[in-house]
């Protein structure tokens, strides 16, 4: 397994190198007696700068994989590598933007994007945090509310600070599990187009983990479609950044990548509709 | 100045039932102030006091009362300086007309509110006695409760030993230690720091580790995710999340520390309002006891409204 991985990597020194490798990783809920999120012997390199979107639908095991990635969740068998190293638990190195708001409700906006400012690695003085934070705030729009406690801003406000405060963490990548999953969908489209441009503009490596197709066709350079447990198929996607919705979807290839990735992600569905109905 | 013209201008806007309201309060408050200085007395009694002093406490309940109607226009206000304007004609009129007969357990409302005249230093000196005392235990008790409740909250195995533990000594009133604790510690003084400490102590721990336990996984996710080690999570991450719960249960406990710190001064040490409260019970003299027990529930309520404000300044987030 090891040789594999070796001439792999060599392979892809040629290009632009890999900064994230999955390898042959399984992971059980082992407290759990459902396989709900379990994953079995998934491969996956992503290139630096690379915007990867995992699409699939609840329990397929896309989150759980964010987990390994992020750190907090530890893989049974295979390993992940970031960057030639493997991974030992959360770091700095990579920016994580979850689902459910999660900023600390005591520390204002600013306070939040700063507090993601001292934890990263490189080191400002307090004068360049403060003027950093505003930098990053009023790059999602927010810079009118830097004052604002988390219970101020509605959910789209919240995630978009939680966006500038991963973005603060000044890392090669950024792993975003379903961030926009609870906001409507006017605002999701804004907020999609956002990280998108700033994906682009910090040279982001991005692993986004969604259920939306439209979404990810919107964001991603490869869209890695999930069955439970593993992956099903990886599409390419060539359509020019900055991509912009209204147009796309007045397109050919938009509509004949959407017919795969719904069928690829429906088929598995109804597949698995079918099992449960034969059981 | 801003204040005021705000008060002015907030007096102006107050709905009509409110001003029928004050005026039947304020009536009440001249009936009480007029009754007072008129009315003579019926009966026979051993002593009879100036009115002075309570013709002062009326004027600052008075006050007190119109300043809060008119800044938090609460309804329930009135209705409250009616009933203590209330029972105090009452009392005043019941005490003239020789209803009440007996002298040496019930007073003049004079005679009660006299005795802050009479005797200001020992109250003073007596409260600030037991203030201090009250702070070194509580203090202690707040500070080593919280950083201990941290820990426990956080480390599993810490919070396995210490809670049920924990839930033993609580059941205990802290009270019950202190005849033990008069015998080992070296000074009166110690015994109540000590009874204090122990009141605070546990409710602190108990409280800080139940509110460790409600902090959201995915803030805490997050700051994992950030890299936070595990000093930066108990100090910067669970203790701020954690501060409004803390300085909730420090003005509950504050309560209960009042209460077993009169009970401690009761036990021997010769200082403190509780001491106080304790002399005069054995002179009989019950005019006294009384004005010891009005001080505690003043000086209780002062804690709690400072406790109040510093919470409102200093936790200006909601979860």
């Amino acid at each position: 397994m090891s040789e594999i991985n070796v001439n792999e990597k060599k392979e892809g020194a040629a290009e632009i190198p890999y900064t994230i490798e999955i390898n042959h990783v399984s992971f059980d809920y082992i407290d759990k007696k459902t396989r709900f999120g379990a994953l079995h012997d998934v491969s996956l390199k992503i290139r630096k700068g690379e915007f990867v979107c995992i699409l699939g639908s609840s329990g397929c095991g896309k989150s759980t994989l964010l987990g390994l990635l992020n750190g907090l969740n530890k893989a049974k068998s295979g390993e992940l590598i970031i960057n030639g190293k493997p991974i030992s638990g959360p770091g700095v190195d990579r920016a994580v933007v979850f689902q459910q708001y999660s900023l600390f409700p005591w520390l204002t906006a600013k306070g939040n994007v700063l507090f993601g400012l001292k934890q990263s690695a490189k080191k400002y003085t307090k004068k360049e945090r403060g003027e950093l934070a505003m930098q990053y705030l009023e790059s999602v729009g927010l810079g009118d509310s830097a004052d604002k406690y988390p219970s101020q801003l509605s959910g789209g406000m919240q995630q978009r600070v939680a966006v500038a405060r991963a973005l603060a963490l000044e890392s090669e990548i950024l792993l975003m599990d379903e961030p926009f999953g609870a906001i409507d969908p006017r605002l999701r489209l804004e907020l999609q187009e956002l990280v998108s441009k700033l994906s682009i503009e910090n040279q982001k490596t991005v692993v986004f983990v969604t259920h939306d197709i439209d979404e990810a066709i919107l964001l991603a350079d490869r869209i890695v479609v999930m069955e439970p447990g593993k992956i099903r198929t990886i599409l390419k996607v060539d359509f020019p950044h900055p991509r912009v919705r209204s147009e796309l979807i007045r397109s050919d290839d938009y509509e004949k990548l959407h017919r795969q990735l719904t069928s690829a992600f429906y088929d598995q569905l109804m597949e698995n509709i079918d099992k449960e109905v034969a059981l | 100045m801003r204040n005021l013209l705000s008060g002015i201008t907030a007096f102006f806007h107050l709905e009509k039932r409110m001003y029928i309201e004050f005026a039947i309060a304020t009536i009440l408050f001249g009936v009480n102030i007029i009754l007072t200085l008129t009315m003579g007395y019926y009966s026979e009694h051993k002593a009879y006091y100036p009115s002075n002093a309570f013709i002062v406490v009326l004027i600052i309940a008075w006050l007190v009362y119109a300043v809060n109607l008119f800044w938090s226009k609460k309804k329930s206000t009135s209705d409250i300086a009616v009933v203590l304007f209330g029972f105090f004609i009452l009392w005043e009129v019941s005490y003239k007309l020789g209803f009440i007969h007996n002298d040496l357990l019930i007073p003049s409302p004079e005679g009660l509110f006299h005795v802050f005249v009479e005797k200001p230093t020992e109250i003073r000196d007596d409260v600030v006695g037991s203030v201090k005392i009250l702070l070194d235990g509580f203090l202690m008790a707040v500070i080593l409760g919280t950083l201990l409740g941290l820990l426990a909250g956080w480390v599993e195995r810490v919070r396995e030993v210490l809670l049920p533990i924990s839930n033993v000594i609580t059941l205990i009133p802290p009270l019950m230690f202190s005849a033990y604790l008069i015998m080992i510690l070296p000074t009166f003084r110690a015994a109540a720091i000590a009874v204090i400490f122990f009141a605070v102590f546990w409710p602190t721990f108990q409280g800080t580790v139940a509110r460790v336990g409600q902090i959201d996984k995915k803030i805490i996710e997050a700051a994992k995710t950030m890299g936070v080690g595990t000093v930066g999570m108990l100090f910067k991450v669970i203790f701020p999340y954690c501060l409004p719960g803390i300085i909730g249960s420090v003005s509950k406990s504050l309560r209960g520390a009042f209460m077993c710190l009169s009970g401690a001064e009761m036990l021997g040490i010769n200082i403190g309002i509780g001491f106080f409260i304790e002399k005069y019970k054995s002179f009989a003299d019950y005019r006294c006891v009384l004005a010891g027990i009005l001080t505690v529930g003043v000086v209780t309520t002062l804690f709690d409204i400072v406790i109040n404000k510093i919470e409102k300044t200093v936790i200006k987030w909601k979860d």
